[in-house]
């Protein structure tokens, strides 16, 4: 048993360290640069191509917005937002549950409505909420 | 007329039985299914160390090329996008391989090795997918999650071409 050991650890080399080491770095470095999204700030609401509406997402309410099919309803939850009743046969869109980081999105084909977080980058002043 | 005639060596079969495998291996993996789509172990890379380890980088560039080739016309996926994909892939652990194959093996292992061809691997394929399949910044979401996998199945195959060299040591 003992001898098993030393022999996977001669097997790892002193370079090997170092390179795993260099791995799991980079892991660690990808991880925090590409995931660390900023928060978003506002809420646009698309409508078959257009923006319907901009919505500021520090606020506790919900939005009915009407589509080819029906009535979608969407809730802001302070920072969040989420689709909550659409009249799209499969729901994917309220399966997609909360998204809050800048550029996440929610798109529900059937009935025309994409939900987009925007972060505070571009200039919001005239249509704002 | 002129009868040319190619002499099949010792070389030759050697290649043809080891792409065999490779492709063997890449058909029982194309057939498992993968708990997270896109990650794949790419357990016919074992195949290629262990040529690359036991004969020649050349023979392994061969039994590289032959299996991405092989492969893709068994699955019917010649010159389709998967296909370029593993091309790429193929392509860049081969560079690096070459580039690499020298290291001092005083200190560096084939762990070394392997971490560092998947990892060449991984960007292979994304360059493709960025210029060509999905020109979308979007997918440099998805690269931790494959340089994670690459780790693993990086020191995993290292591991498992480490036992084959040991059953079959170099004449």
């Amino acid at each position: 048993m003992i001898k098993k050991i030393l022999q996977s650890s001669r097997l790892i080399k002193p370079g090997d360290w170092f390179i795993i080491f260099l791995f799991c770095l980079l892991i660690v470095i990808s991880a925090k640069v590409l995931w660390d999204l900023p928060q978003g700030q506002y809420l646009e609401i698309h409508k078959n191509n257009e923006i319907l509406a901009t919505y500021s997402l520090n606020q506790k309410t919900k939005k009915q917005i009407h589509g080819p099919k029906g009535v979608t309803e969407v809730i802001i939850n302070s920072g969040k937002v989420r689709f909550s009743s659409s009249p799209c046969p499969k729901k994917y869109c309220i399966h997609q549950g909360w998204i809050q980081k800048a550029n996440q999105t929610i798109v529900c084909i059937p009935n025309q409505i994409s939900i987009y977080i925007v972060g505070g980058k571009r200039a919001y002043d005239t249509i704002n909420y | 007329m002129t009868l040319s005639t190619i002499s099949i060596t010792d070389r030759d079969h050697q290649i043809a039985k080891l792409s065999a495998i490779a492709v063997t291996l890449s058909l029982v993996e194309f057939f498992f299914p993968s708990p997270i789509p896109g990650v794949k172990p790419g357990i016919a890379n074992i195949i290629i160390l262990y040529t690359i380890f036991k004969f020649d980088i050349r023979m392994g560039i061969w039994v590289s090329l032959i299996r991405v080739f092989v492969t893709s016309i068994i699955l019917g996926s010649f010159l389709s996008p998967t296909f370029f994909l593993s091309l790429s892939g193929a392509l860049f652990s081969l560079l690096s391989l070459v580039i690499f194959r020298n290291l001092n093996s005083r200190y560096f292992s084939l762990i070394s090795l392997s971490l560092i061809a998947s990892l060449a691997h991984i960007f292979g394929q994304f360059i493709i997918v960025r210029l060509w399949i999905i020109p979308h910044n979007g997918i440099f979401y998805l690269l931790p999650v494959f340089i994670v996998s690459a780790f693993i199945f990086g020191v995993v195959n290292a591991l498992v071409t480490n036992k084959l060299l040991q059953l079959n040591p170099k004449k």
